[in-house]
């Protein structure tokens, strides 16, 4: 009952604070979209590179017979700018540039090898993907002229070929899609935790700083009630951001300009009703942990300094997948942060996951809820008095 | 009405062996009758915010008793907490509600509903002189204003005893006489036991029906501020109370 009166005091108190809430928002809810958005951009621009068949370069006019090659394997021939070296430098050309020498053509009929430069810059890295695919092209023709060389002189072309190697690449637009997208379970979960870290303080150390302890705890109402109320309300802003966060990808996807990717990300109701379920736990863990913190600290202010200790927390657990490159293991479900970032990129690959898996996590933020509950209850009176 | 009897309460200050143990309540004693104005007049670091804290059940006593309308305080702290308005030293109030919402939330907490709780707000607004703040957020509010607003809160239940931590500390002169104005009308009016502790002469000259003086933890005088005067063969209160609190080589320093 007192617990209900102090949620919802505490509720409205929270969502009054405008300013605060808009820059929440603004900065962890807009976030995940405006990144989605972006990186669709990128791997469109990723997809068109790969599709467009254009060799850009300078002195076409001293080869034939290289034009004609390209033109048979379809690639379009553009003339390289004349400042292409200046372009390449500061990224404004994306393509690596292939220069032929004057005496190309003659070289070439009398047997002597041409000299073909391909120029890039490792610092440009559009320009540098596609230099092998530019390499290729030119070993091609190479070895259509040998062949035809061989034949002419009346040697099997297969005397040449001892082994038959061929590449197979399992990049495809798509995995490096799904690289990008890893990214977005991180992006909501500092939403939540930016959500309720305001809330979190202001309803311990802020009370502390006010002066506004002391007479709440004059009050005949249990320590633990007063507790339960106000961690409700700091975990119900937290699910609230988490809310609005997951379900603001829906609406996102239409804006989504890469076909693959947005093939790719099949973020339905489905899906956010799942992050929901994975983030609302961790969001009434994390209210738990940063009011234990903050009910220590006698104003606003230090207890933002000792929050940071969460922040960064809850930023590296989600690394540990980086920093370890044996893959994903099954005690990183019980780590929190780590865990539900695990659940969402399997949920976001379209694979299963199982009851079990959503009860792990859910039982360890139960705990960590429960024992910060308990702190914050204990140290409440002692906080009111200093 | 409220019966304190031998409180007492250490702390200690610092770890280790730099721990030093404060007796900061060392033999408090009173009783403040119904319909009366109690005073709890001391120096600065005598005990009283430490004794009232103790008698609002924040801090538990080392030794000695509080009894609120024959309620142990200790035994039954929300009981007796039902019993008690308390203005404590802290007046925080919440910022981004109104007045009234401040008001009520105690109420509810006290277990009111949500109408009674705001049709009370209205009575002590009117008691108190702050009708017109009732609608507006207590953000940017004068000293005054904050500490009409901690009043009625602390008042919402209409408890029969009403503890009050110097009330007046940062008020002027108008706020002061309002404050004073509505303590006289809470005692006539509803026969409330009011204790309020100060350590200014003239609030317990014009207000106190008993003056309990504190010092050093005790209880050292207690009376009504004439019988003081006389025990003490003084005309001016203020001579009598730098007697009665502080002894004789405490007055040689400047």
């Amino acid at each position: 009952m007192n617990a209900w009166v102090v949620f919802r005091k505490e509720l409205i108190d929270a969502l009054r604070d405008r300013r605060t809430l808009f820059m929440v928002v603004l900065s962890s809810v807009a976030i995940g979209p405006l990144v989605l958005i972006a990186l669709s951009a990128l791997v469109a621009g990723i997809e068109k590179r790969a599709e467009e068949r254009t060799v850009v370069v300078a002195g076409i006019e001293h080869a034939p017979t290289l034009r004609n090659y390209l033109e048979r394997q379809t690639y379009r021939i553009e003339t390289a700018p004349v400042d292409y070296e200046v372009g390449l430098k500061n990224q404004s050309l994306g393509d690596p540039v292939l220069l032929i020498g004057k005496g190309f053509e003659a070289e070439l009929a009398r047997g002597e090898a041409p000299l073909l430069e391909i120029v890039s810059s490792s610092g440009n890295q559009r320009a540098s993907t596609s230099v092998n695919r530019l390499n290729r092209l030119l070993r091609g023709f190479a070895t259509e002229h040998a062949t035809l060389r061989l034949a002419l002189r009346g040697v099997a072309p297969a005397t040449l070929e001892v082994l038959d190697v061929q590449e197979r690449d399992l990049a495809n637009p798509q995995s490096r899609a799904a690289q990008l997208t890893g990214m977005l379970p991180f992006f909501v979960l500092m939403a939540v935790l930016y959500g309720a870290l305001n809330a979190a303080l202001d309803t311990t150390a802020g009370e502390r700083e006010r002066g506004s302890l002391e007479p709440l705890l004059m009050n005949p109402a249990s320590r633990l009630s007063l507790v339960i109320g106000k961690w409700g309300a700091v975990a119900a802003v937290g699910m609230l951001i988490a809310l609005l966060s997951c379900f603001s990808f829906l609406p996102a996807q239409g804006l989504l300009r890469s076909e693959t990717l947005s093939a790719m990300f099949q973020f339905g109701f489905r899906e956010a009703a799942l992050f929901l379920a994975l983030l609302a736990p961790l969001a009434a863990a994390l209210a738990a942990v940063m009011m234990a913190i903050a009910i220590r600290c006698k104003t606003f202010k230090e207890a933002q300094a000792n929050n940071t200790v969460v922040i960064l927390g809850v930023s590296l657990l989600p690394l540990v997948t980086v920093f370890n490159q044996s893959g994903e293991a099954p005690w990183h479900l019980a780590v929190p942060a780590l865990g539900q970032v695990a659940l969402m990129n399997r949920v976001l690959k379209g694979e299963a996951v199982g009851v079990l898996d959503m009860a792990l996590p859910l039982a360890v933020c139960a705990l960590i809820a429960a024992l910060g509950i308990a702190f914050v209850a204990r140290h409440l009176r002692i906080a009111a008095l200093r | 009405m409220i019966d304190v009897q031998q409180l007492a309460k250490r702390f200690t200050q610092g770890r280790g062996r730099k721990a030093r143990v404060v007796r900061a309540v060392d033999g408090v004693s009173f009783v403040a009758a119904d319909g009366r104005i109690t005073g709890l007049l001391g120096p600065n670091g005598a005990g009283k915010t430490t004794t009232l804290r103790m008698v609002a059940a924040l801090l538990a006593p080392d030794a000695g008793t509080i009894r609120v309308d024959h309620i142990d305080v200790q035994r039954d702290p929300q009981v007796a907490l039902a019993r008690m308005g308390v203005l404590s030293d802290a007046r925080g109030l919440y910022p981004r509600l109104t007045a009234r919402e401040n008001i009520v939330y105690y109420g509810r907490l006290h277990g009111m509903g949500d109408n009674a709780a705001s049709r009370r707000a209205n009575v002590l607004a009117h008691l108190l002189d702050m009708t017109p703040l009732l609608g507006r957020r207590t953000e940017g509010f004068s000293q005054g204003e904050r500490m009409k607003t901690a009043l009625a809160r602390a008042l919402v239940h209409d408890p029969p005893n009403i503890i009050l931590d110097e009330p007046t500390n940062g008020l002027d002169v108008l706020a002061t006489r309002a404050l004073r104005d509505a303590l006289r009308r809470l005692r006539d009016n509803e026969g409330k036991c009011i204790v309020f502790s100060t350590h200014i002469m003239q609030e317990v000259e014009r207000l106190c029906d008993q003056v309990i003086v504190v010092a050093h933890g005790r209880t050292v005088a207690e009376g009504s501020v004439a019988s003081l005067n006389a025990q003490c063969s003084e005309r001016d209160f203020e001579e009598t109370f730098v007697k009665l609190a502080f002894s004789a080589e405490e007055r040689v320093r400047p």
